[in-house]
């Protein structure tokens, strides 16, 4: 008590908030900066400046985020959200191209094309057209050169039913011309697919439809200079194409570009030089007596590259690919090489150099290069790589000197990684998978985990068998001596030479974080290693994993899906343990801390838990329908009550006090040394309703359903964020609110709620000195909170609140607030937020002595909260916090978009030495000293005795 | 050599045994030094001169107003520290809390030995009276502790007020738990 006392009395006392030093970025926090999955067509190597010969790695991702990547060390030159330029929907197609030679890329997704600067990616153009989604987009590259102007322009396709093909120009984004593909108005039109160009025309390729068989490949010759429709030819394709997808390719800017579609059987292989009639095919060899999965063609993008292409063919077990050349003037196609079948998966990347065209064949052992022109091997090499990853694609670079050459590439993974390969030497590898986290969580390391275990049997034991237990542990703890031993003069000497702060992890702020992605993946990311993942697994095969928790305890860690299916692994080895399948569709997952494993319970959509829980107590649901129900845990049948919102209101969020959320203080000591007692009820829930422009937060008894307090704020803008978060004796909520009636203030607004029990000092309310109430019986149960308030006009919203957490509760709590605005994570400390600080006049000094000041209604963000410091975290769905050994310290994890995790020390590192505190230079200090007596003495002993003896004799 | 009888001792021996008797002034006709008082002065006269020549009643007459000296002597202290501690401030300095401390001391010691203090002076004559002189002490040392008090009070050590009390009041605890889901 006088410990906590005393504790308290100092974090009261330092200054509530710390800025990052520079010296501690790096240190205490992470930052894995992503893009998302990069997707096949959109990823490639390109020089962004002429007058340099270094390449950035370019991509435009499955989220839809384009950025570039320097290939050295695989950190972000710069990126781009292509969401937040335009509203795209779920699954839009993206297109990312660029040319040799040129300084912009360019985009396009949804209703957006853009232009971006190679070297920064500052937007040179965009242009936005509101007929139908993109198609496709080519850069036109014309013999002539008659544009005239060093940026290409663009061919692009619009449209889902009717194609409207566009020249748009390349420096300003202006259309040149427009071609609409409505000259035929046959009520099922025909299938914008794709375009093309040649050095001399531009082709518009479209499907049209053949009633009960497929489609016919329809090709539109255009004028590239007017846009002029010059020839129009059909090829009967619709034995073969049933689909969009049966295309297997449409080459774009070769000398001569292509379509190449198969046939069903996989026997035949149709191939079409774009702009000719005539239609090649060629016969599929498969020896391996296997069935074909994949045909993939691949060809070289430069105009100046020779027309070449290779196809690439794939069984079960096998694959090999075939070199096809194109023969120009007498437009013939003919088999060149082979590439030898192997029986493992194979990936290939073309890439172009000059007039030579190179083909990357990465296999699961080895690498090879080889040229367009004949199958010699100019490079191989051993491929070190985890025998589980399967790569999907990769984009590659060859640079060859003579007769060898020189490679490197990115290639996905199916786990979402995306590895940079250097001559058979891994360089990088980015975590891309992560951009679809869904759901986090914490997880202590075993071995911590194993001792509270061990230490919770002798608690429940007899004496004398849990003397036996204890002594049997440390028998056993023995088996780890010499291992100790060994270890103990390294770790003097570490201890010595680097900090303290440098080296924490044994205070538990190395912790792992099980993240669940949207495609199945499951990551552990370790806290103590500066965020690197621990594992990558993949627990289930889906594109839409709708994870409602995880729960880690004991080792392994539970992840809940929608669909009431869930799957444990090991936190260690990230090990599939168990898997239930689907059962029925869950709306969130109830959790009873009974007993050494939580029970428990997926909640139904209309509320109802599915099935009844042994144990007393209550449970608080919330229905698809906007009800918030109280149920008793043994009786899952009907509710025993009901919050219904009035009418024209919905509930929109509900939240409650975090599962660790201990008090330290069960009043607030003034400035006259009296208390204020704090309204401590941990079965409080926040409940946010909005109605047609307000918003109204109710605080429940999660026990009897009344309803404590609400507060309406009117003006409500409800498209605008609105979060609120609740913990220990007060809540906040952020919002939009405009002018009105009664409200004076226009802007994003913070408000926080203090709930005391009584609004007199030394007054413990209704209920007295009793040490325990219920919410059920009494006159008044349960008493009401006396709520301060105070509002504050912020500069930017905020799109999700947390609370940093701390073992005991000591340390001020800072609410962590999600600025996405400008892409940064701020912790607001919360003697600012104090809503008893006083309005329109200076503090008195006993107000002073309680760390109180003038409110001011306007709260700058000060540059000292920002946790991101000059990060840019961008995307951030949820923030979670976590204790640590150290009462001081709070571990903070985001994730969403990009994933970010710190620690944060609200009331300073007061339990940890600092960096100023050197063990090494006192040692040295005191050694010196010692060294220095052990000199001198032998000299000054004698003439001491010599002077001092005389007399004493 | 057969046994001597010891030398006469020397005459300052003598004469320091059994001094002459002191000449008289009138006698000896020496005139005194200059500022010389052949009165004995202070304690000489009381326990000297007086002892054997009072009665009884008059040396416990005697005993009691010293008694009653000392009761009151703590009294005198009283508004000086009084003063020294209003003066000194009520943070908590080094200063302020030596002297507090010795503020404390100073009664405690006096209150322990009170009965030492008066043991002079009790007689069996005297020890009924002295009773009163001794409460009158303990009074005035209780006083100067109450200064400390005081003091210490209004430096903020003393737990006095609620908040001192606080880390032993307890959360009031639900006799229900309710577990949340709200997903």
């Amino acid at each position: 008590m006088w410990f906590r006392a005393a504790v308290l009395l100092l974090t009261s006392c330092v200054p509530s908030s710390l800025a990052i030093f520079a010296d501690e970025v790096n240190h205490i926090d992470f930052h894995h900066a992503l893009l998302g999955v990069p997707s096949p067509q959109t990823t490639f190597f390109h020089r962004p400046s002429a007058s340099s010969n270094a390449s950035l790695l370019y991509t435009l991702s499955e989220k839809l985020v384009l950025g570039a990547v320097n290939p050295k060390d695989g950190s972000i030159v710069w990126r781009q959200n292509l969401g937040r330029w335009s509203s795209l929907d779920q699954g839009a197609e993206g297109f990312l191209r660029s040319n040799d030679g040129e300084t912009t890329v360019v985009s396009a997704a949804g209703d957006l094309v853009a232009s971006w600067d190679a070297l920064d990616g500052k937007l040179a153009w965009k242009s936005r057209f509101d007929d139908g989604p993109v198609k496709d987009l080519e850069l036109l590259e014309l013999q002539d050169g008659s544009a005239g102007s060093d940026a290409r322009d663009v061919i692009t396709l619009f449209g889902d039913k009717t194609g409207i093909v566009r020249r748009l120009d390349g420096l300003s984004g202006k259309a040149k011309w427009e071609y609409k593909d409505d000259r035929f108005d046959r009520p099922p039109g025909d299938l914008p697919f794709q375009v093309s160009s040649s050095p001399t025309e531009v082709f518009y390729i479209s499907l049209q439809s053949v009633p009960r068989k497929g489609y016919k490949i329809k090709i539109t010759v255009l004028d590239p200079q007017s846009g002029r429709q010059t020839k129009q030819h059909i090829l009967s394709s619709e034995n073969e194409v049933s689909s969009p997808e049966s295309i297997l390719f449409v080459g774009a800017n070769t000398a001569s570009p292509l379509i190449v579609w198969g046939d069903k059987s996989q026997k035949l292989l149709k191939i079409n030089i774009v702009g000719s009639k005539q239609v090649h095919t060629v016969n599929i060899e498969n020896n391996g007596g296997e069935d074909i999965q994949k045909i993939e063609v691949q060809a070289p993008q430069g105009l100046n590259s020779p027309p070449h292409f290779l196809v690439h063919y794939e069984t079960d077990s096998s694959s090999w690919a075939e070199v096809y050349h194109t023969d120009l003037k007498s437009s013939t196609i003919s088999k060149a090489y082979q590439l030898p079948r192997l029986s493992e998966k194979s990936v290939f990347a073309t890439s172009h150099r000059a007039a030579n065209v190179y083909f990357t064949r990465i296999t699961d052992s080895e690498i090879t290069v080889v040229s367009s022109a004949s199958d010699g091997v100019l490079g191989r090499w051993p491929h070190k790589k985890r025998a589980v990853d399967t790569a999907l694609h990769a984009a590659a670079e060859v640079v060859s000197k003579g007769d060898s050459a020189a490679v490197r590439f990115a290639y996905v993974l199916d786990s979402g990684d995306w590895v940079l390969v250097r001559n058979g030497e891994t360089e990088w590898t980015r975590h891309e998978i992560l951009a679809g986290a869904v759901a986090a969580a914490w997880a202590e390391p075993t071995s911590s985990e194993d001792l509270v275990h061990e230490l919770e049997i002798e608690g429940h034991e007899s004496v004398l068998s849990a003397y036996i237990h204890r002594v049997k542990r440390h028998a056993r703890d023995l088996q780890r001596l010499p291992a100790w031993l060994r270890e103990l003069p390294k770790r003097f000497f570490s201890s010595f030479l680097t900090p303290e702060v440098s080296n924490l992890d044994s205070f538990g702020l190395a912790k792992l974080v099980i993240v669940a992605t949207e495609s199945g993946q499951v990551l552990a990311i370790d806290t103590g290693k500066h965020g690197s993942v621990a594992w990558n697994v993949k627990a289930v095969e889906t594109k839409n994993w709708n994870v409602k928790a995880i729960i880690a305890q004991s080792g392994s860690a539970t992840i809940y899906a929608e669909d009431g299916s869930s799957v444990s692994l090991n936190i260690t080895s990230g090990e599939i343990l168990a898997k239930r399948a689907p059962t029925s569709k869950i709306k969130s997952i109830a959790i009873i801390p009974d007993g050494p494993a939580p029970a428990t319970v997926g909640i139904g959509e209309d509320g109802t838990p599915l099935e009844p829980l042994a144990g007393s107590g209550y449970l608080v649901t919330l229905s698809d329908d906007g009800r918030v129900l109280g149920w008793i845990l043994g009786d899952n049948k009907s509710p025993v009550w009901q919050f219904l919102p009035p009418r024209g209101e919905r509930v929109i969020h509900a939240t409650s006090r975090p599962a660790h959320d201990p008090v330290a203080s069960i009043g607030k000591v003034l400035g006259n040394r009296s208390v204020l007692y704090k309204y401590l009820n941990p079965n409080l829930a926040l409940v946010t309703t909005v109605g047609e422009n307000t918003a109204t937060f109710y605080l429940l008894d999660g026990i009897s359903g009344k309803v404590l307090h609400s507060s309406v704020q009117t003006g409500v803008d409800t498209t605008q964020p609105i979060t609120a978060v609740i913990s220990e004796n007060w809540f906040a909520y952020s919002l939009w609110a405009d002018v009105t009636d009664t409200a004076e203030s226009k802007g994003y607004q913070l408000v926080i709620s203090e709930l005391y029990e009584s609004p007199h000092p030394n007054d413990r309310g209704p209920l007295g000195s009793a040490s325990n109430y219920s919410s059920l019986h009494g006159a008044d149960a349960p008493p009401r909170p006396y709520v301060v308030s105070q509002s504050f006009i912020i500069p930017e919203p905020i799109s999700h609140m947390a609370v940093t957490q701390t073992r005991q509760g000591i340390t001020t709590r800072q609410l962590l607030c999600t600025l996405p605005a400008s892409n940064a994570i701020i912790g607001i400390p919360r003697p600012v937020l104090d809503a008893r600080r006083p309005v329109g006049r200076d503090p008195t000094p006993a107000e002073v002595e309680e760390g109180l000041f003038k409110y001011n209604p306007f709260l700058e963000f000060d540059g000292k909260w920002y946790l991101t410091h000059s990060r840019d975290v961008a995307d951030i769905r949820a923030v979670i916090s976590s204790p640590t050994l150290l009462e001081s310290t709070s571990l903070v994890f985001a994730f969403g978009g990009d994933v970010f995790g710190t620690r944060v020390t609200p009331s300073q590192a007061f339990d940890i030495l600092g960096r100023g505190f050197s063990k090494f230079q006192l040692v040295v200090t005191v050694v010196a000293l010692a060294v220095g007596v052990a000199i001198l003495a032998p000299m000054i002993i004698p003439v001491l005795k010599a002077s001092w003896g005389s007399t004493a004799e | 050599m057969s046994s001597k009888s010891p030398p006469p001792p020397p005459k300052w021996v003598v004469e320091l045994n059994s001094p002459p008797p002191r000449p008289s002034p009138k006698a000896s006709k020496i005139p005194d030094p200059p500022g010389y008082s052949s009165r004995p002065t202070g304690k000489q006269r009381v326990t000297q001169q007086s002892a054997p020549a009072r009665r009884p009643v008059e040396t416990d007459t005697l005993k009691l107003k010293k008694a009653w000296e000392i009761a009151l002597a703590p009294s005198k202290q009283i508004p000086m520290n009084a003063i020294m501690m209003y003066m000194s401030g009520n943070s908590l300095q080094i200063f302020s809390i030596m002297m507090v401390f010795m503020l404390f001391k100073g009664p405690i010691q006096g209150l322990l030995n009170t009965n030492a203090a008066f043991a002079k002076f009790e007689t069996d004559a005297t020890r009924a009276k002295l009773r009163g002189a001794k409460a009158v002490y303990v009074l005035m040392q209780l006083v100067l502790l109450g200064l400390g008090v005081w003091k210490v009070n209004a430096m903020g050590l003393l737990p006095t007020t609620r908040s001192d009390w606080l880390a032993w009041e307890s959360e009031r605890e639900p006799l229900e738990r309710a577990y949340f889901a709200f997903g």
